[in-house]
């Protein structure tokens, strides 16, 4: 029989502005992950993908996969490996994880992602992400802090298809509220919305709780096959039905859509996911989109096809996003509350979609039964999709 | 030139925190493009097999792949499409206002680019302005050339600017 991969378990650490290593934090998060599958051992772990893209840069640490491996007491016998697609390099990492072990070249994988982005000043972190873009053309434009590329997009949103203000911090409200009794999220704030409209401004539409905060914060998941999960678990099996990673430019020159606000390259990764996954997004009950910034979740389920292109402030600021709404996203926070450890990031939006699935989420979907994951990454240079199920793909 | 903390690096520039491109022949194939620059010109690479017009500059066509290009001229003037401005917070190295805009220079590949706009105060821009090449020196870095020792070599950079002056 044909080898199915599934999440098993997952966990992250406390998220925010914390005092400790990358390999401190490394430490936290696996350990969460093992509390979270008290039948799985370390010793049992064959293979480990860790996701990091910033540990050159601030932890002045390459090659961090075998140092990982070591401190988390692991001993890969498959894969030990690391990936850097910076926000979406926890995603890259469950892709890869999933094809190993369907391929039968690994049985039992951690995919563990983390960022130590405060440096003692904070200047250094700022200063590295130029090389976050294409650091000739785009960092040396200004361009390595994302805020301004995402004020253009929002502009250009509201030029093409009336979006207000109002819609953006809908957004931000949304995953805030949804964060509150988050223990692991950075911000635990009840937002209202006159607090959001009224936030200081970063980059004009742009405001406070419109960009999500940097983050230090790891994280970790077991993915293995249905048949290994079988032996180790009684909850539900969540099985990774299908995936894309579309990438079709990188200098914002070469940006692939009609204007920014079109985002061309997300609806070639949606129509492939979806169809792998042998679902539409009809079927989506549950998704985690990357909302780096608010805008970004409003294009996003334009794209993903949770609502008609251009409405996808409404779609927001009308409560299709909240729990009872068409489709509830970003429910454990998203990036905008729970903050944005890149590597990170794509293994707390699985964990979070397979509690869903499994019927055990702080805000659950009733009949959760398939959820999406999404990242871009870089300057909306690429889109990462993973779609998982509570049935394998037949 | 001191570096606070890390003793052993007095006096050495680390290149590999450099925010703008290392430029010189030595290091980079594209150098013709910022060689130009220094002339006023603004220019990328086409391909003498298939006519591809790349930007940025490659040293091998993304189309088919030959390695016979050349350098032509692309626009120096073109109009905004949409524009931000940071005023507070602007990141280590650049100035306020950090401005960007989207430009059109009226011929593919650069009927979308994206680039800081200088010489222009806040609240000055609007959609559809005209703006214009601008470049600029950004500090030398030094190369290590052997038996001539550690040389300075000087660099540009470019942004564009309001053709109407503010």
């Amino acid at each position: 029989m044909a080898r199915r991969a599934v999440i098993l378990a997952g966990g992250q650490c406390k998220w925010g502005v914390r005092e400790a290593h990358l390999v401190d934090l490394f430490q936290e998060a696996a350990k969460a992950c093992f509390d979270d599958i008290p039948t799985l051992k370390p010793k049992d772990v064959d293979g480990l993908i860790v996701a990091t893209s910033y540990a050159g840069r601030c932890s002045f640490q390459v090659n961090t996969a075998p140092v990982i491996a070591e401190r988390l007491g692991l001993k890969p016998t498959s894969i030990c490996t690391r990936c850097d697609t910076l926000c979406a390099g926890g995603s890259t990492g469950i892709i890869l994880a999933k094809g190993l072990v369907e391929a039968g070249m690994a049985d039992i994988v951690m995919v563990a992602g983390g960022e130590k982005l405060y440096t003692p000043q904070k200047w250094e972190v700022f200063y590295s992400e130029l090389a976050s873009v294409d650091h000739d053309w785009d960092g040396a434009q200004g361009m390595g802090l994302p805020p301004p590329f995402f004020a253009l997009t929002a502009k250009e949103h509201m030029k093409h298809y009336g979006t207000k203000k109002e819609d953006l911090a809908a957004v931000s409200v949304t995953n805030y509220n949804y964060a509150v009794d988050n223990p692991v999220a950075q911000m635990q704030k009840a937002l209202t919305l006159e607090e959001a409209m009224s936030a200081p401004e970063v980059v004009p539409p742009l405001t406070l709780y419109d960009c999500c905060p940097i983050t230090d914060g790891a994280a970790a998941c077991i993915i293995t096959t249905d048949e290994i999960a079988k032996n180790l678990t009684d909850r539900p099996l969540v099985y990774i039905r299908g995936v894309a990673q579309v990438c079709l430019n990188s200098v914002t020159a070469n940006f692939p859509g009609e204007h920014l606000a079109d985002w061309k390259h997300l609806r070639v990764a949606a129509e492939k996911a979806y169809k792998a996954a042998k679902v539409s997004p009809s079927d989506i009950k549950v998704a985690q989109t990357h909302d780096c910034f608010s805008i970004s979740e409003v294009i996003e389920v334009e794209e993903l096809g949770f609502c008609k292109k251009g409405e996808g402030g409404s779609f927001c600021s009308s409560g299709q996003i909240r729990i009872g709404g068409k489709v509830p996203i970003n429910t454990d926070g998203g990036l905008l509350a729970c903050g944005h450890p890149f590597g990170a990031t794509g293994i707390r939006q699985a964990i979070e979609i397979m509690k869903q699935l499994q019927g055990r989420a702080r805000h659950q979907v009733k009949d959760a039964d398939i959820g999406l994951t999404h990242n871009l990454s870089g300057a909306n240079a690429e889109h990462t999709i993973l779609i998982y199920g509570r049935e394998p793909v037949k | 030139m001191a570096i606070l903390g890390i003793p052993i690096l007095e006096n050495l520039y680390p290149v590999t925190m450099d925010m703008w491109p290392v430029q010189a022949k030595e290091f980079n194939r594209i150098w013709q493009f910022y060689e130009n620059l220094k002339q006023g010109r603004f220019t990328t690479t086409k391909c003498k097999n298939c006519g591809k017009v790349a930007y940025p500059p490659r040293v091998v066509c993304p189309d088919c792949y030959s390695e016979n290009l050349e350098y032509i001229d692309l626009p120096t003037k073109g109009k905004v499409i949409i524009f931000s401005e940071e005023v507070r917070g602007v990141p280590l190295g650049f100035e306020s206002p950090l401005i960007h805009a989207v430009i059109d220079l009226g011929v593919e590949p650069v009927r979308r680019l994206l680039s800081r706009i200088v010489n222009c105060p806040a609240g000055y821009l609007k959609e559809g302005d005209e703006v214009q090449l601008c470049v600029f020196p950004v500090p030398s870095h030094p190369i290590e050339k052997g038996k001539q020792g550690t040389i300075m070599v000087d660099r540009v950079f470019f942004a564009f600017e309001p053709v109407k002056k503010p």
